[in-house]
């Protein structure tokens, strides 16, 4: 099923995203993702996040599928060049595997494999163009692919809590003009730049998800507000956090604050990406309390 | 012209091991870089040994005709030693290695792009001759350089305040153009097509 | 010779969408770089030029630009260039000069008036790999992890197409690459090398090779250039760093060189008219006699250093003219002095006319080497408002000035005042390099008391004593071209010189004897020696030690950059003389220019060195003296920088010649 199917029919989207483990075992990742994750539309599988090297995306997106989810394949353009890109994009279509995410990705240097060399051939937006053009049976060197060309919901990111909101809305409509069918963002923490921003990404039609990461604690805020790219994390969660270190060690305080952000975001958005980074757990807590279930 | 730096002395002592040695310094690019004092003061220690045979400091060792004026005035010394040592970039080694074809010849240093090479003056490395100018729709900032992505389609999204996620105190190129092309009122390049490198050589082409 | 041109015009169909809608064009074409070097026009600003107008275009004007990515040169060249009504400005060139021009519109941009659009025309060309400074073929592709010591002195990264690093893919077909086969497989080529090495071994032995990418490390890279271009343009534009080695001496007291038996004293160790005899050969003379009298307004009279019996005037060798008549005196060993020598009266009570004739008197000349007679120069032409002492020495291996600054310091501040005073100017500033620290502290303590002289500390860099570049680099101001000191309100003096005023106004004694380092790494014992003027330079080189015999050495009057070598040592000692060194002789030759750019990013006066050489080979005169070959102060730093060896002050003294010859 694709995604762009369910925005279609005007459901307010859920997904949520797992990464796959450093080693070649998966059975715990699926047991989470059949018991927490079971009920959303989809669930999306990162590519080596960080740049950390780990069991393949594309592999997983397969596991993940057999077992009855909705897989969403990240692809990132760091570790591939235009060849591998494609293969691995006609290896999915093979499995059945139809919504993607597509990513330029992280540099290598931020990883645990410095010394990698980084690829980069294609980016974010030439490799949505790639798809489009796979999808109109022909690959990116001109030549036909045989039979039945590939479908895919083509998904890409965005960041509407940068620092610089214009240039990620030009960056964003190279994307839509490229052919990108829906967007994921970062995390939000801050709804009124979220609402602002969708006010001029509405003009271009396309479904967006507001992203979420369940705030851990104050001390994983501050992190992500020091070293993650458009995250912000207004002083007064953090006071929330800290206020009750107890309460915030169990998961209620990130857990009532992203459902707050998701409540009052809704009206803007098209769906929601939730980023729970181990704590899948509390996902359907979460969507109980932001009145998604 | 090109930086280099020199390698481990572990490295360098141990391609000499006991053997008698020459070396052959260049400092061609002088006014760039060279190692000039942690070589010195390898060389001393070396030569304290007693298995340096004989030790040239010239530059410009990647002219051949030049380096031929050097290497034949100190042949005896040279005969004498098991390695040659070479003290400069990668074009000097091998220039020496193609001349001294029979003899060991050893790099001491490792070689960094020196930026603005294509150029004339050292530079900030401003141009990777991509051979596909991209200058025109980035108001005149290149973006293969300027991002650490080699990025040509807008950026990555991975900048944090305005700096790379590679290097805190770099600029966000894709920031840099953006606000380069709103200055010169030419935003509608970012309209442009998809852009897909050709890595392709010049010869390739 | 391999041909690295950096751009290639793009096509007509690809720059009409770019320039649509622009319709009046500026075009700046570079003019390319390693390349050989003809002053021959490039073809691309016509071919360009043809294409704008097939497509209607108004070329509002065009230039062509050397080096249009050394920004400092360029922004000059372009100035006031632009003319009003340009839409837009063509570059042809590679990335780096549409970039500088692309930065500079922009930064000339107001806020109120949007800047200038910049195009670029052509595209830079990809290559894989680097040549040297020589044009080889491209050979080093920098990977910052030398793989040379184990494939025997081949490249891998750049020769296989593949860049692998353990060995041959196995794609090859009868020794030749699959990508082109034109192409030697780089991994035969390498395990045939070791194999005649017998290294086979060895390379079986080597470890699994893993590339690390992780070391192509731009930042540390950048930095580093970016000191690099703060040193080169710190303080004036250009300049080079050589090697100082003032080590040798600069820590060595002065010693009073041995009294010579016999002097030459040459008629002429100044600018301008030699001076007239007036001893004849039998007379008997003094130390501090006058032995030659002052021919003209720029001219000089010298003097006995010893006293003795005058044996000759005659013609004698010169160590910068080839050959001078000189008096040749023979000493009697007893130092009478002339009853002429007699202190003058005190500094307060002297007028500057009257400090003006003792100088003059004194045949006080400049002493760091040009011979300008200082009376003249106490007398400029316009207001002065400060006097510049030169203490910078920048002259590789020279300490001379450096130990008088050490040994001398009241004379040479007592001398400084008499310049202010006899000028009329506000203040007096002692200049100092940064590599003499203890010269910088004493002269602080000896101005402390005076209001009105300071001590400046400038950055080491070449060459820094020459005038102009000393002037700009302490009081920021540019000397124009053909112009004096005095026209931008300062004299610059010599350490050396300022000494000797003190002498004569303090002693009564004229310029007979002078500080000379005796130097240079192939001289036994390197020293500083206050030298009677006459002495022969061979005794000053014998009393060192002589030179270390198995080498061939090279002499000079004068430290290495600016010196003149000397081809018989038997040239007396002369007011100029700072130094005498004995350094190895260089063997090189002459290679085509290859138009790398870098005489134009060392030289001080902005100039284009590498013109003057394609244009003296040409006899071309007319073309030199519109690149303002007069300009150039002859401070070899081009010479020195040269990736061809080509011996560029020569060329450019001819030059000289032939334009002075025009007038």
């Amino acid at each position: 099923m694709k995604i762009t199917e369910k925005f279609e029919q005007g459901e307010f989207v859920v997904t949520a995203e797992v990464g796959p483990p450093k080693g070649c075992h998966i059975e715990n990742l699926l047991e989470e993702a059949k018991t927490y994750l079971s009920d959303i539309t989809a669930v999306n599988v990162t590519d080596n996040q960080s740049s950390v090297m780990r069991l393949g995306s594309l592999a997983t997106c397969k596991a993940l599928k057999d077992e009855g989810l909705t897989p969403i394949f990240q692809i990132t353009c760091r570790d591939r060049n235009r060849i591998a890109l494609q293969s691995d994009l006609l290896s999915a279509a093979m499995f059945g595997i139809e919504n993607l995410l597509l990513l330029t990705g992280d540099h290598t240097k931020l990883g645990d494999h410095p010394q990698a060399k980084p690829v980069f051939d294609l980016d974010s937006v030439s490799l949505i163009h790639t798809v489009k053009q796979l999808e109109a049976g022909v690959d990116l060197g001109g030549n036909a692919l045989v039979g039945e060309p590939p479908k895919f919901a083509k998904g890409a990111v965005v960041s509407p809590c940068s620092d610089s909101v214009d240039a990620q809305l030009a960056k964003m409509e190279r994307k839509v003009r490229a052919g990108a069918d829906y967007f994921q963002t970062q995390a939000v923490y801050e709804p009124e730049k979220f609402i602002r921003f969708m006010e001029k990404a509405s003009q271009f039609g396309k479904p967006v998800q507001l992203g979420i990461v369940i705030p851990k604690s104050a001390g994983m805020a501050k992190y992500m507000n020091d070293n993650v790219a458009g995250i912000h994390v207004p002083q007064e969660m953090l006071d929330e956090l800290r206020a009750d270190k107890e309460k915030t060690k169990a998961g209620i305080t990130g857990v009532e604050i992203a459902a707050r952000i998701i409540k009052e975001c809704r009206p803007y958005c098209q769906g929601v990406h939730i980023m729970a980074l181990g704590w899948e757990s509390k996902i359907p807590a979460l969507l109980q309390q932001a009145g998604l279930r | 012209m090109l930086i280099t730096q020199l390698k481990s002395k572990d490295t360098i002592l141990s391609l000499t091991d006991g053997k008698k040695v020459f070396i052959i310094n260049c400092f061609g690019c002088r006014e760039v870089y060279f190692p000039l004092e942690e070589a010195a003061e390898l060389q001393n220690e070396m030569n304290e040994s007693g298995r340096v045979t004989g030790i040239l400091t010239t530059d410009y060792i990647c002219n051949p005709e030049n380096l031929e004026l050097q290497l034949a005035r100190r042949q005896s010394e040279i005969d004498a030693a098991d390695v040659v040592l070479v003290f400069s970039c990668g074009v000097g080694v091998q220039t020496v290695a193609a001349r001294l074809e029979e003899k060991t010849v050893c790099a001491c240093c490792d070689t960094c792009r020196l930026p603005g090479f294509q150029g004339v003056t050292p530079l900030e490395y401003d141009c990777g001759q991509c051979g596909e100018c991209y200058l025109n729709l980035t108001g005149g900032i290149c973006p293969i350089t300027a991002c650490s992505k080699s990025l040509v389609n807008g950026q990555c999204g991975g900048a944090k305040n305005g700096k790379c996620e590679v290097d805190p105190n770099m600029e966000c190129g894709w920031e840099r153009i953006y606000r380069r092309l709103e200055k010169i009122g030419r935003l509608d390049a970012m309209k442009c097509p998809v852009q897909i490198r050709n890595f392709a050589t010049d010869k390739e082409v | 010779m391999e041909d690295y041109t950096k751009y290639r015009l793009k096509s007509a169909d690809e720059l009409a969408p770019i320039l649509a809608g622009t319709d009046h064009l500026f075009v700046i074409a570079c003019n390319k770089c390693f390349k050989e070097f003809t002053t021959t026009e490039e073809p691309d600003l016509a071919e360009f030029e043809k294409m704008a107008a097939a497509q209607g275009k108004t070329i509002t004007g065009s230039t062509r630009v050397d080096f249009l990515c050394n920004k400092t040169q360029t922004v000059r060249k372009l100035k006031d260039m632009i003319p009003e009504g340009t839409e837009g400005v063509c570059v042809i060139s590679c990335g780096l000069g549409v970039q500088t021009i692309a930065d500079l519109m922009t930064e000339n941009g107001g806020s109120d008036s949007r800047p200038v659009p910049v195009f670029a025309a052509a595209d830079s060309l990809n290559y894989t790999g680097h040549h040297g400074m020589a044009l080889t073929k491209k050979s080093c592709d920098a990977c910052a992890q030398c793989y040379l010591n184990i494939t025997g002195g081949i490249c891998p990264i750049v020769d296989c197409s593949k860049s692998l690093v353990n060995g041959q893919c196995g794609g090859a077909k009868n020794g030749k690459c699959e990508v082109d086969p034109d192409k030697d497989c780089a991994w035969e080529k390498i395990y045939r090398r070791l194999e005649k090495q017998g290294r086979l071994e060895e390379f079986l032995n080597q470890p699994v090779q893993l590339r690390d990418y992780s070391k192509v490390n731009f930042k540390f890279v950048n930095e580093y250039v970016k000191s690099i271009r703060e040193n080169r343009l710190d303080g004036y534009y250009g300049g080079v760093h050589p090697l100082e080695r003032k080590e040798f001496t600069e820590h060595l007291a002065l010693q009073k060189f041995p009294e010579p038996e016999v002097v030459a004293i040459p008629l002429s160790m100044h600018a301008g008219a030699p001076a007239n005899p007036i001893v004849a050969v039998g007379d008997t003379v003094k130390v501090g006699q006058k032995i030659g009298e002052s021919a003209g307004f720029i001219s000089s009279p010298v003097h006995s250093p010893v006293s003795g019996t005058v044996i000759a005037i005659e013609t004698r060798g010169h160590a910068t003219r080839g050959t001078c008549p000189a008096v040749v005196i023979q000493s009697d060993g007893k130092n009478t002095l002339d009853e002429s020598v007699q202190p003058h009266k005190s500094l307060e009570e002297l007028t500057a006319e009257e400090i003006i004739d003792i100088v003059r008197e004194a045949g006080i000349v400049g002493m760091g080497g040009a011979g300008f007679p200082t009376s003249v120069k106490l007398k400029p032409a316009k207001p002065v408002d400060t006097i510049l002492l030169n203490g910078c020495e920048c002259e590789p291996l020279l300490t001379a000035d450096h130990r008088v600054m050490l040994e001398f310091a009241d004379d040479v501040v007592f001398g400084l005042r008499a310049i202010v005073k006899t000028v009329g100017a506000e203040r007096g500033l002692i200049v100092i390099e940064d590599n003499k620290q203890d010269a910088i502290e004493l002269m602080k303590e000896k101005v402390a008391g005076y209001d009105n002289l300071d001590v400046v500390v400038a950055k080491t860099k070449y060459p820094q004593g020459a005038e102009k570049m000393l002037i700009k680099r302490v009081l920021k101001r540019q000397v124009p071209s053909g112009g004096l000191p005095a026209d931008v309100g300062c004299v610059v003096s010599n350490i050396s010189t300022t000494k000797a005023i003190s002498d004569a106004i303090q002693k009564g004694m004229p310029l007979i004897e002078r500080v000379v380092t005796v130097t240079g790494e192939r001289l036994k014992n390197p020293g500083n020696f206050i030298v009677k003027i006459g002495t022969n330079t061979k005794d000053l080189i014998d009393y060192c030690g002589g030179v270390d015999s198995e080498c061939e050495i090279t002499y000079k009057a004068g430290g290495p950059m600016m010196g003149f070598t000397l081809t018989d040592l038997n040239v007396p000692i002369m007011k100029g003389s700072n130094g005498i060194i004995a350094v190895d002789t260089e063997h090189s030759k002459e290679q085509p220019c290859i138009k790398c750019g870098r005489c134009v990013d060392v030289c001080p006066m902005e100039l284009s060195p590498l013109y003057f050489a394609k244009y003296a080979d040409e006899e071309n005169w007319q073309a030199m003296k519109e690149k303002n070959v007069m300009d150039c102060v002859e401070c070899r730093s081009c010479e020195y920088i040269c990736s061809s060896k080509i011996p560029l002050v020569t060329k450019i003294k001819a030059g000289k010649a032939a334009v002075r010859g025009m007038k």
